[in-house]
């Protein structure tokens, strides 16, 4: 199968992508954050100049002003950043959750459904957060380094022995903290697994309420997904512990660096090497050198960033449907099947299918549960593509065509169609015009209802009272716009037979211009198409018209008729 | 925010001994900050510039064992911060699983937000409540050692770094509300975007199939887009809380800058004392302020939003009122019955009744959206009727038709109702024909995953999980949809053969043709009568059951339409809504017969 190899969307790092969504603001955040650490960084001096003229005999007004000055420059900084990290972080966020939401969405079928729902919410809204701060995490961290670096510099240039005490303090903690990333991201990152196993199982729960309820066993539901709870814990505690020990070791370091400074900076005073004002300035320098509290804090969340953006990247890196650049040529709709093969792990779904629909008529799927007819219906439009062999529309086989092309070809009616959408026109009509949504609700025998309903069309999704077989109506109504090939996989298998007859009625009617493939375990309905294809076991057993296929009593069998 | 102030004081209180622990440490990480100025200012004053520097190196070894005890305290207040937040937030995630699941059984269908909550607000508020403890600690310990020390030092330091500290809190605190309620909408749009992404995720294969992806694109973009203006509002509170700090933590330090000259030309300090004093203010006030407006503002506001937000969302609804049961009679009795989904909708039932006593295998058929599962969750108790009563004896048990499989292994699955032995479960597995599931799986108690089955197959999981249940009433609400006819009456000559009694809600026909009475829905007009009876009867059941799929029967058609089906006198249901009504929908389907007929 021709699969074009799409440019992988998480080709370059996903965190430096979330850096530059966060856009100019990034920029101006490290601007801000520059100025401030730079008055952060000339404060100290300013001080000790201050202090020095003071308690001298100079004319201190022109210091105080200079401290003022660089007093203000710094909350200023401290009142911007906190708009541009949020405004940058808003908007990373929001494109990395567009960008992964349409990403999942246009992922192949099964991928998607080899993950939890629960799973994939959680990536898109709490984690998407975390991996959003990228930007922000980034030049705070990268910022953060500059007060340390830069008050270093300040002690050597006071005083060569200051700034080699400072220094010889730092490394050490500089080395410590090193340990302390894979410690904690390994503890963080198997709490976000377990979350996420809790979120899938409620998520299961909460789909199965019904059976729960009658069944009375809430209580044991509540237990069941409870269950890792403990494990989340130890985690969570793992969490802690690894920053209790950097904690420990930060708190112990930082001040023990300072009065190694404060030491030395004090027998200079005495010697009469240095000022009362040097003295406050190599404190304030050393505190700031130290105040790796700031910097405990951006690790932290640069840990989360990182274990977040891993997960999303998981996803992204997951290649996903390729569509070809082809349209469809007019044609009367005739489907194909190639020798067309689908595997499970080892075991065959589909075995070498070849199978011809002819253009107009109407084909039907029959067999036992397990033959393979709804991976037949899946590969006839593309929901999955086969591991072998190929599936022709008119002559081009889907792959080639776009994505557009295809799906306006193409309708499919499952038989526990998803409705989406915000309200009852968005979810059956997706966009089209009115009157083709009212004819394809009335050929569905679904417009009686929806007429019922307070706000007709307009009435909200959420709100909508729907048993299973008016789920299947609207769903069908959905499919109905298809241009050339009407894939029905067991879609009327929740109606009663009487409003399934009145939807055939039209549906199979042989001028209705389009073709036909039917999944049904219904003998009524088999035997208004024009042709049976009896599938077992992954492999046709025979093509031909339902009265004819009837004479058989392994077909009979089937439909649990007398065999 | 009552209701998170009083749930959080409870949970506090239980965790009274981890946060006195956590109290008692965060006193010992105190101990540096206290001392800092002070051991500064004594230090040099006494020390260097007295020119007795030994004097000052002691001062500083005594600030150093402060800072040893300080960083122990600190090691051991982390520890002790897990040993509240964790099993905080244990229980917290016990009452929004508990919530959740209540809430949607209840309601019968998924509880909206439910999986946001759990994923992601209830991070949020152990995230907050983390930042809160060590917050309060920091500032409490900051503030107090910077005060005392400054007041140490001089008092007059003390009142004029005072008074635009009290300025800088009295703007933060009048900006509360407002943070608040930024806080607030930031948390509706979160809630917002998780119940778009799981609908939309729900329906991937849908959205593939229709190729409707623009559509799922807006239906998450859409709610992204809100949140990150709500986002962008919360940052430009941030702004706000940066100028109450400017206030509250900057201007200090200038008053520091004019007092300080004063008091040392007066003699009343020495310089040691400014460099303490400022040491007070840089290092011990600054900071705890900073804590404060940072963590409070966002940390607090964070987590009494999200855990009022997550507490009223997780109240349990009030538990339904248990049904009397009668110790004997039918299994199953329903006296003059009427239901209807709201006080101006058409009754779905109405003065209805019926008995099923054991040995019955009773088929229930007709139009969809009829009131056929209406009737079994009536029967079932999970609704009451408006009028009437519904009384049961012994167990019940309904299926409905989405199966619910869990992930679990098929053993669990299936002793889901009662506990039973392997040999037990593997005769289910047999009569279901769940022989090869159990082989792919890999046996009874390999692991199941629930997306990896067919919708049949979970079919077979629920219902082979019915009949190890005690027999009483079993209910099967199109339970057998998914399934091909053969496996289908497997199942329900399963259930016919136990004791009990076995109510279908039919989809095919022929799965009325194996019942001892069938109740046909058709209008609101229930008859009830056997499948000879019923045939006899009514086109509509005899049409549907032809074997082949082609209604053959054409002669005495017209006759049976006419007679129209209202005058039976064997209707065991009196009430009848519209006859006129029933005549001509029944002559509809005798149209759509003929035409059907002419086709053949």
């Amino acid at each position: 199968m021709g699969q074009a190899p799409l440019p992988s969307p998480a080709g370059r790092s996903l965190l430096l992508r979330c850096v530059r969504a966060a856009g100019g603001s990034a920029v101006v955040l490290a601007l801000v954050c520059v100025t401030g650490a730079a008055a952060q960084l000339a404060l100290p001096a300013a001080l000790g100049r201050t202090v020095d003229t003071l308690l001298g005999s100079g004319s201190p007004a022109r210091w105080l002003l200079v401290t003022g000055l660089l007093i203000a420059t710094a909350a200023a900084a401290e009142v911007l950043s906190p708009l541009v990290t949020g405004a940058g972080n808003a908007r990373a966020t929001a494109w990395l959750r567009r960008t992964l939401a349409g990403h999942l969405i246009a992922l192949p079928v099964p991928v998607v459904r080899a993950h939890p729902v629960g799973d994939l919410v959680a990536r898109l809204t709490g984690q998407a957060t975390a991996a959003g701060t990228a930007a922000s995490a980034v030049v705070l961290g990268v910022t953060s380094i500059v007060p340390p670096i830069g008050s270093l510099v300040a002690l050597l240039l006071i005083d060569v022995r200051l700034g080699l005490a400072c220094a010889a303090g730092l490394l050490v903690l500089s080395l410590l903290l090193r340990r302390f990333v894979t410690d904690a991201s390994a503890a963080a990152r198997d709490y976000q697994v377990v979350q996420g196993r809790l979120a899938a199982a409620l998520a299961e729960a909460l789909g199965g309420s019904r059976t729960i309820a009658a069944a009375g066993t809430a209580g044991r539901e509540i237990d069941r997904i409870l269950r890792p709870l403990p494990e989340l814990s130890r985690h969570g505690r793992g969490t802690w512990d690894a920053l209790a020990t950097a904690a420990g070791r930060t708190s112990l370091l930082g001040p023990l660096t300072q009065i190694v400074v404060l030491a030395t900076g004090g027998l200079l005073l005495g010697a009469g090497r240095i000022t009362p004002g040097d003295l406050l300035a190599a404190t304030q320098y050393a505190a700031l050198g130290a105040g790796l509290g700031a910097i405990l804090a951006t690790l932290n969340r640069l840990i989360r960033v990182r274990t977040a953006a891993a997960r999303a990247d998981e996803l992204l890196t997951v290649p996903a449907t390729a569509h070809g650049c082809r349209t469809l040529r007019p044609g009367p709709g005739e489907l194909r099947f190639l020798r067309v093969s689908v595997r499970a792990g080892d075991r065959p779904v589909l075995d070498g299918v070849d199978l011809v629909v002819p253009a107009g008529r109407t084909v039907a799927v029959v067999g036992s549960s397990g033959a393979g007819k709804s991976t037949l219906a899946a590969v006839a439009g593309r929901l999955l593509d086969p591991d072998e062999g190929c599936v022709l529309l008119d002559g081009t086989p889907l792959p080639a065509l776009t994505s557009e092309s295809l799906r306006r070809a193409i309708g499919y009616g499952f038989e526990r169609p998803s409705l989406f959408g915000r309200t009852v026109r968005e979810a059956v009509g997706l966009g089209r015009p009115e009157a083709l949504v009212r004819a394809t609700t009335r050929t569905a025998a679904i417009d009686d209802y929806l007429d019922r309903l307070p706000h007709g069309l307009d009435t909200p999704l959420r709100a909508l009272p729907r048993s299973g077989g008016e789920n299947q109506r609207l769903g069908l109504a959905r499919a109905l716009t298809a241009e050339r090939l009407l894939i029905l996989d067991d879609a009327s298998s929740s109606l009663d037979t009487v409003t399934e007859a009145r939807i055939m009625d039209v549906l199979l009617a042989p001028d209705s211009g389009r073709t036909r493939l039917i999944v049904t375990h219904r003998p009524a309905v088999a035997a208004r198409a024009d042709l049976v294809a009896w599938l077992s076991h992954g492999r046709l057993v025979r093509v031909d018209s339902h009265d004819r296929l009837w004479a058989v009593p392994d077909y009979r069998a089937v439909f649990g008729g007398p065999a | 925010m009552t209701v998170a102030g009083s749930y959080t004081r409870a949970e506090l209180w239980r965790l009274r001994r981890p946060l006195a622990g956590l109290g008692g440490w965060s006193l010992a990480e105190a101990i540096p900050a206290l001392l800092s100025g002070y051991a500064t200012a004594r230090a040099v004053d006494g020390g260097f510039l007295a020119g007795r520097p030994v004097t000052g190196l002691a001062w500083l070894g005594v600030f150093a064992l402060a800072v040893a005890a300080g960083a122990a305290g600190s090691r051991s207040a982390y520890r002790r911060l897990g040993g509240v937040v964790e099993p905080f937030r244990d229980r917290l995630v016990t009452r929004v699983v508990t919530g959740a699941v209540r809430r949607s059984v209840a309601a019968g269908r998924p509880d909206d937000g439910a999986l946001a909550r759990l994923t992601y607000q209830v991070e949020l508020v152990r995230d907050a409540l983390a930042g809160l403890l060590t917050v309060l600690r920091g500032v409490a310990v900051g503030l107090a050692a910077a005060v005392a020390g400054l007041l140490g030092l001089a008092p007059l330091l003390g009142a004029a770094v005072g008074v635009p500290l009290l300025l800088g809190l009295g703007l933060f605190f009048a900006l509360l509300p407002s943070l608040a309620a930024r806080q607030r909408a930031a948390v509706t749009a979160a809630e917002h975007l998780a119940d778009a992404a799981e609908s939309v995720l729900t329906s991937h294969r849908d959205v593939t199939a229709t190729g409707a992806r623009a559509l799922a694109d807006d239906l998450v973009a859409g709610p992204v887009a809100e949140q990150a203006r709500a986002d962008l509002a919360v940052a430009r509170g941030g702004a706000l809380r940066g100028l109450a700090l400017a206030v509250g933590g900057w201007v200090p330090l200038l008053a520091v800058l004019v007092v300080a000259p004063w008091l040392v030309r007066r003699g009343d300090i020495g310089p040691g004392a400014v460099l303490g004093a400022l040491v007070y203010v840089r290092q011990g006030l600054h900071p705890a302020l900073h804590l404060l407006v940072e963590g409070l503002a966002a940390g607090g506001l964070r987590y009494a939003v999200t855990l009022s937000h997550l507490l009223t969302a997780s109240t349990l609804p009030s538990p339904a009122v248990a049904d009397p049961t009668p110790a004997a009679g039918p299994l199953l009795r329903l006296r003059d019955v009427t239901f209807r989904y709201g006080p101006a909708a058409a009754p779905v039932l109405d003065r209805f009744s019926l008995d099923v006593r054991a040995g019955d295998h009773l088929v229930i058929a007709g139009a969809s959206g009829i009131g056929k599962s209406t009737l079994a969750a009536l029967m079932a108790g999970l609704l009451r009727p408006d009028e009437g009563t519904v009384a049961r004896s012994g167990p019940c048990v309904l299926l409905p038709q989405e199966a619910y499989v869990f992930s679990g292994t098929l053993a669990e699955n299936l002793s889901y109702l009662h506990a039973s032995t392997d040999a037990g479960l593997l005769e289910a597995v047999g009569i279901f024909g769940l022989g090869p599931v159990l082989e792919r799986l890999g046996g009874l108690h390999a692991p199941v995953d629930p997306a990896a089955l067919s919708a049949g197959e979970r079919q077979l999981i629920a219902l082979a999980r019915s009949w190890l249940a005690p027999a009483g009433l079993t209910l099967l609400d199109e339970a057998t949809c998914h399934l091909d006819p053969a496996a289908e009456e497997r199942a329900e000559r399963a259930f016919a053969a136990r004791p009990g009694a076995l109510v279908v809600i039919a989809h095919r026909m022929t799965s009325v043709r194996r019942a001892t009475r069938i109740l046909l829905f058709d209008g609101s007009r229930p008859e009830l009568g056997t499948h000879a009876e019923l045939r006899a009867r009514s086109v509509t059941c005899r049409r549907l059951s032809d074997p082949a799929g082609r209604p053959r029967d054409v002669d005495g058609l017209d006759p049976v339409l006419r007679a129209g089906l209202g005058e039976d006198p064997r209707q065991v249901v009196a009430h009848s809504a519209g006859g006129e009504g029933q005549v001509r929908r029944d002559v509809l389907d005798g149209e759509a017969l003929r035409r059907d007929l002419e086709d053949a």
